[in-house]
């Protein structure tokens, strides 16, 4: 996998989605996890790889509609597509970035844990100059 | 709506929709994104934003005991997250009110404001439960 085409220099960062998963655990079993799971963020962070992570509160807003008319309260996502938390990794492939999502403690309690490359440029502007080169060329 | 709104750990927006309204010319979809940057650059000139990116929307999924590997697509384009800032506001509302400047908004991009935890929202609720039954 390592190979220049699947280098990125922004790096990767990581999305965790989960239900209530702790819902079903003992505290001693969450406390367990938690543990696990920071041990497992500052590891990342002393060798490099990480950015410290943070937690996101499950509560929040969505805006949308015309000039953000509409405000309405919570995620926008369904309770299992919720995103927890992130982690922004500071490495090189997708495949080094895949490797620590899969070391994460928690998947085992049925975190879905979603791996994105960073960019500086944004993908739309890249597609606003694709779609100007088509037009020049259907009109050439 | 009020002070106990208050947090000192940020927001964080994330954008959702990874592609505009259908027919949306270069030209426009070019000033759609100028704008943003443009947006993102006075955010960070005043303080408030302290990071920010768009993300490619390619990808993979790890999940489950077995950790399995998939591809992208993560979620239908609609919801699928192009992007996030972090906001250094101390009030949703006026996360709330930076979300609502969005140059997305009016060709369907959603924004999600998430107050950022100091800690893990979970390890906090079991403390306080603990403290309870102590008492």
């Amino acid at each position: 996998m390592k190979n220049m085409s699947t280098q990125k220099q922004n790096g990767y960062m990581l999305l965790f989605r989960s239900d209530e998963w702790y819902e079903e655990l003992s505290h001693d079993e969450i406390q367990k996890v938690i543990g696990q799971n920071n041990a497992w963020i500052e590891r990342l962070v002393a060798q490099g790889k990480a950015k410290p992570g943070h937690p996101l509160q499950r509560n929040g807003a969505t805006i949308s509609g015309k000039n953000g008319r509409i405000v309405s309260d919570g995620p926008f996502a369904e309770a299992k597509e919720v995103i927890g938390g992130f982690l922004l990794l500071d490495v090189e492939t997708i495949a080094e970035a895949v490797a620590i999502a899969q070391s994460s403690p928690t998947l085992a309690y049925g975190t879905s844990i979603e791996v994105r490359p960073v960019t500086e440029e944004c993908p739309l502007d890249v597609r606003a100059r694709e779609l100007a080169r088509e037009e020049q060329l259907a009109s050439a | 709506m009020s002070t106990q709104n208050q947090n000192q750990n940020g927001y964080m927006l994330l954008f959702r929709g990874t592609d505009l309204r259908k027919g949306v010319s270069p030209e426009e979809l070019q000033k759609v994104t100028d704008n943003w940057m443009a947006w993102f650059n006075h955010l960070t000139e005043e303080g408030k934003a302290v990071a920010g990116n768009p993300l490619e929307r390619e990808g993979k999924i790890v999940s489950g005991k077995d950790r399995i590997v998939s591809d992208g697509p993560f979620a239908e384009s609609k919801e699928a997250i192009g992007g996030y800032f972090l906001l250094d506001v101390s009030t949703i509302e006026e996360a709330v009110a930076i979300a609502k400047e969005c140059p997305g908004l009016p060709y369907g991009i959603r924004v999600e404001v998430r107050p950022v935890a100091g800690e893990c929202p979970i390890a906090a609720d079991i403390r306080k439960e603990a403290q309870f039954a102590q008492v």
